[in-house]
């Protein structure tokens, strides 16, 4: 069987898979479907200092080959996750991440500071589209991607820092190198890209909130270029996500530079989804006679 | 809880615009229970969200549901047919469940609401209890699954919104129950048809209130849109009537176990429950209609 072992900043993950922020919760949930420690790891719901209830409902909306949400960082806050969520966690045997976000710079750094050393990694949400305070408002511009990484990378000792950026900007190569110059340790990418669904009969937004972050196969092509793109930008690893629902999705993003992937909007339209993708890494890998992911990963050749 | 990839065996119209769908489950699965769902594939590749539906009633291998075709998704379901392959993850939410003491049982359902409560009656079908079943529906041409709630409870009140179709229906049938005389009566009518038999516009919840002191249910359940559910709750409290009820919700869902926080109500307590794995059932006292 092939080797899927990778390393990420340090912290050695059994493969490449990992559970996307938002659509797994805390992993409970879904370990009472399969076994969640045959996976790479798990970000987090978003977390905060503080308990968040999030935005009214309806919170999901459904396009041709993509879903919307706006859900709004509802999440119990960072002592619950620490006292409920992580000792189950601990004992799955997978590499957690910790996704945060928060109001200001210094909520960022403060909920840092509170995880470093708790965690394997942290994921630092500054790409969510679907809060007004917080979450993307640090994510646009190159110049507060740097900033608010830095606080963060300022407030641990001990745990690596993933900067999750967001789509919605002018260049994501722009970002991703910002992200690496305020001393992160790993970017992550794709977030949503914004959108919107109307009723036509009610000539109304379908989302309580209006607009939401669309995800799914849909934006595949969307997210394997952005990834492309951070990859020739950083030096630091980069995970993949966006709209991966197999191994053969997974594997686009290996070859464009990935050193993870991330599945989110699958887990919904298939429970099983990310057992059966590192499952289809391995037959994939034998198939083509590839030993492990490092002979495959950023072989991507351009045409022309 | 399991994902499983089940054999459509029936899917077939029971009213307007409303399926039946039976299918046959690859092996046993634990915890199957009325009032609790299923989250069906719509299974095109390109609608990603799965559907989640209440069980309407099930065997040892087999669950049935009913569903209202709305939208595109339902659409596409609703082209099943017997021998297609079907994925769905099953049993979810909580259910209900009748404690000792509810013997008298009112069912309150609305338009596709009224499957919850006919699973009620599936389930606890040979119980002994006593059900008084109020369902109501837009109009003649939605009314379904009349026989089957006639059949089980004690009395059904079937309504219509446009009075197009209604009757207080008592069962003799029952358990061998003795109906006073009074409990068959037409309802008083507002409406006739051509054939000169009177109707009345009504609801569900109207016609439970209007028969609530004869009946006298140790518990209420509920199923139905959200007005029908606020004005229970609201009529409720005008009464006193302080009978335990509990509602089912309906919500969009994500991942339908609990994981994705995106199908939540509101609590009285100022917090959020999950309406996939709090709920749906839910005492109407906990939640904010």
């Amino acid at each position: 069987m092939a080797d899927l072992r990778v390393s990420l900043c340090g912290v050695s993950l059994k493969n490449p898979v990992i559970a996307a922020s938002g659509t797994f919760g805390f992993g409970q949930e879904f370990d009472a479907l399969y076994d969640i420690g045959v996976l790479g790891g798990i970000s987090t719901k978003g977390l905060t200092l503080e308990p968040r209830l999030g935005n009214p409902t309806p919170r999901i909306a459904e396009g041709y080959g993509v879903i919307l949400n706006a859900v709004g960082l509802q999440n119990p806050g960072v002592e619950v996750f620490l006292r409920d969520d992580l000792p189950f966690l601990r004992k799955k045997n997978i590499a957690i991440l910790a996704n945060v976000a928060g109001r200001t710079i210094d909520d960022y750094a403060a909920i840092c500071a509170r995880l470093d050393g708790e965690v394997d990694l942290i994921e630092l949400n500054i790409s969510c589209p679907n809060v007004k305070c917080g979450g993307m408002a640090f994510g646009v511009r190159p110049e507060s991607v740097k900033e608010v990484t830095r606080a963060a990378k300022a407030a641990l000792c001990r745990t690596p820092l993933i900067v999750k950026l967001s789509p919605n900007v002018e260049s994501i190569a722009a970002n991703a190198a910002a992200a690496q110059e305020g001393g992160a340790d790993c970017v992550s990418l794709i977030n949503t890209l914004t959108g919107m669904v109307v009723d036509i009969e009610r000539r109304r937004p379908l989302l309580a909130n209006n607009t939401g972050g669309v995800s799914g196969a849909g934006i595949r092509p969307i997210a394997v270029r952005m990834v492309f793109e951070a990859c020739n930008a950083v030096t630091i690893p980069v995970i993949g996500m966006g709209g991966i629902t197999c191994a053969e999705d997974a594997l686009e993003f290996i070859i464009a530079g990935a050193a993870a992937v991330q599945v989110g909007t699958a887990n919904f339209t298939d429970t099983l989804a990310m057992p059966r993708i590192v499952e289809g890494l391995h037959s994939w890998m034998d198939r083509h006679g590839v030993k492990n992911l490092q002979e495959i990963r950023g072989t991507l050749r351009l045409n022309g | 809880m399991k994902e499983l990839r089940a054999k459509v065996l029936e899917n077939v119209p029971v009213a307007a615009g409303v399926n039946r769908l039976t299918f046959l489950l690859p092996e046993a699965v634990e915890g199957l229970r009325c009032g609790r769902f299923v989250n069906l594939s719509v299974g095109d590749g390109a609608h990603l969200l799965r559907r989640p539906i209440a069980i309407c009633e099930y065997s040892e291998n087999t669950v049935t549901v009913c569903y209202q075709i709305k939208g595109a998704g339902t659409r596409l379901l609703a082209q099943r047919r017997a021998g297609d392959m079907l994925s769905c993850v099953l049993p979810l939410g909580n259910g209900f469940v009748l404690r000792e003491n509810e013997q008298r049982v009112a069912l309150i359902g609305g338009g596709v609401g009224v499957f919850p409560m006919l699973s009620v009656l599936h389930a606890y079908k040979g119980s002994g209890r006593q059900f008084y079943s109020y369902i109501g529906f837009r109009n003649k041409a939605a009314v379904c699954a009349e026989e089957a709630f006639k059949a089980l409870s004690a009395c059904c009140a079937i309504v219509t919104d446009d009075g197009s179709y209604g009757a207080f229906i008592a069962s003799e049938r029952f358990g061998g129950l003795r109906v006073s005389a009074d409990a068959e009566r037409s309802l008083p009518a507002d409406r006739k048809d051509e054939g000169g038999q009177a109707f009345r516009r009504m609801n569900a919840v109207a016609a439970f209130f209007e028969d609530a002191e004869r009946a006298k249910p140790d518990v209420i359940l509920a199923c139905g849109p959200l007005p029908m559910l606020r004005v229970l709750k609201a009529g409720l409290a005008e009464r006193g009537l302080r009978v335990p009820c509990y509602v089912s919700l309906e919500e969009r869902m994500g991942c339908g176990i609990g994981a994705c926080l995106v199908c939540v109500c509101d609590t009285e307590g100022g917090e959020h429950a999950r309406v996939c794995k709090d709920g749906p059932v839910f005492s109407i006292g906990e939640v904010k209609l």
